[in-house]
């Protein structure tokens, strides 16, 4: 794929999508963020050290070269096309709705409870690591301040972190068996997806268009 | 609604039983509320009627345990489900997280229930009505406090229709407010005849305002049973290990302070206190 091609996609497709979905703002904020770091070190060291043809410009010692230039766009771009795809599904489709979708076309349940919990695992951690945290700092613990000391902080906290999530694993297992989770039979679904046939023939179409893509590839690998 | 007769239970591993050759009688739309020091049994009590015991926790039980005409030892965790609900001591805990809206939350059970679509709207707005949480009904479940989230775990319960609505200290992690938002609709939901609760607890002032019946357990055996004013006002209150209420020793103060004198019905709630002292 030329190096220009993942940027067009980006321009083309995922922000317009993101435009008309009204995530734009968020989504190029969050890509700003998760490229940044890759895209700094990447752009520095294809650049500085590739070593051959063009020289674009010097700075001291180090000449910065055409080549790396456009190898670091092209893995950037790469970066930045598979973040963007990632962030647009995160954030215009509901991690259970998908998830529903899947149970529909024969994932099992059980599955999906175990997808869209460990997704939600995040808050439930960070609210018990609170707790802890308020406790051990009314025992005198400082847990702020330099990062030495918020790192050292952290050590006294994964032990009870980890203990108090095993012993609510009971009582949550409970809770859930309560609630008929181990009931055999047929399950329900509170929310209806709505699949138009616009979305059908989507879907057909980049089906079709997926597997054109590998045949096309295998076809061209053969030839060579 | 509950038969429980000589049951003993011994948890696996253990060499003492938990509850020995306990015997009960539970009629329907009752709320029971059982009484204990830590240790007594109320918990295995409860897990005994929920189906816990002996199906997730493993042991020796003798004796016969029937709720809602289902034999309990007989009968699977999915089809106790369907007659009796359970609700426990951490609110957080009893948050799903699978679903993102307390309406949602409620809709859980009902879907691994197989309730149909439409029915599950109107159980859902019901168990919101009936819990106070309709406005609520599109927030986070994890945006609730303490109370609330308890009330989502009763509403949750609720939508399922059960017979029998098991509470293990539900009010343990929760402030003076919570408390007493859990204890009047727990009231409320007997009441309006929706269903028999049996509520393990410590909060006395509580139990002598809301339950009907109490049952005192001391290590693993029933020490006592009646309604909340004669278990309360027993000379033994002590001796079982639990606390009188503050205005019972206001009324034993008074009487010893030549002030009043001791009746034999003690006074257990503000509104008997005043009469009381009157």
């Amino acid at each position: 794929m030329p190096w220009w091609a993942c940027y067009l996609t980006l321009g083309l497709l995922v922000l317009p999508l993101a435009a008309l979905a009204r995530v734009f703002g968020p989504l190029t904020r969050t890509l700003w963020k998760l490229v940044l770091p890759f895209a700094v070190p990447i752009l520095l060291i294809q650049g500085f050290f590739w070593g051959e043809g063009e020289v674009l410009f010097t700075l001291g010692p180090l000449s910065f070269y055409r080549a790396g230039l456009i190898f670091a766009a092209a893995s950037i771009g790469r970066i930045a096309m598979l973040g963007g795809c990632f962030l647009l599904l995160s954030m215009t489709t509901r991690v259970d709705m998908l998830m529903r979708a899947l149970v529909e076309r024969g994932l099992p349940s059980q599955a999906l409870y175990l997808v869209v919990t460990t997704l939600q695992l995040v808050p439930r951690f960070q609210a018990q690591a609170h707790r802890i945290q308020d406790a051990q700092r009314a025992r005198g613990l400082e847990t702020e301040g330099s990062i030495g000391r918020r790192a050292r902080a952290l050590v006294p906290l994964i032990g009870p972190l980890l203990l108090a999530s095993l012993m609510d694993v009971e009582e949550r297992a409970l809770a859930l068996e309560a609630r008929g989770f181990s009931h055999r039979g047929p399950r329900t679904s509170l929310v209806t997806l709505h699949d138009s046939s616009s979305q059908r023939w989507l879907r057909i179409g980049l089906w079709t268009l997926a597997a054109a893509l590998v045949l096309f590839r295998l076809f061209a690998w053969i030839r060579r | 609604m509950i038969e429980v007769e000589a049951v003993t239970f011994t948890y696996a591993g253990e060499a003492s039983p938990a509850l020995q050759q306990l015997d009960l009688k539970i009629g329907e739309g009752e709320l029971w509320a059982v009484l204990g020091p830590t240790g007594a049994g109320k918990s295995t009590l409860c897990s005994l009627l929920a189906g816990f015991i002996p199906h997730f926790y493993r042991g020796a039980l003798s004796g016969t345990v029937r709720v809602a005409g289902v034999d309990v030892p007989g009968s699977s965790l999915a089809v106790m489900s369907e007659h009796v609900g359970s609700v426990f001591q951490n609110p957080f805990n009893q948050v799903t997280g699978a679903r993102y809206t307390v309406r949602e939350e409620i809709g859980f059970g009902l879907e691994n229930l197989g309730v149909p679509q439409p029915e599950m709207f109107d159980r859902i707005e019901h168990s919101l009505a009936l819990t106070g949480l309709s406005e609520l009904a599109e927030r986070s479940p994890y945006a609730l406090s303490g109370g609330q989230q308890q009330r989502l775990a009763i509403a949750s319960i609720l939508a399922l229709r059960p017979r029998l609505m098991i509470l293990d200290e539900p009010t343990s992690q929760l402030d003076p407010a919570g408390t007493g938002q859990v204890f009047t609709l727990l009231r409320a939901l007997v009441s309006a005849g929706e269903t028999t609760v049996l509520v393990a607890e410590q909060r006395l002032e509580w139990i002598a305002r809301v339950a009907d019946r109490c049952l005192v357990l001391q290590a693993g055996r029933k020490v006592s049973e009646g309604t909340p004013s004669e278990v309360l006002s027993s000379p033994e209150l002590t001796a079982w290990g639990l606390c009188e209420t503050r205005f019972s020793r206001a009324a034993r103060a008074s009487a010893a302070a030549g002030v009043t004198t001791l009746r034999h019905q003690l006074p257990h709630t503000l509104d008997q206190a005043v009469e009381y002292f009157q």
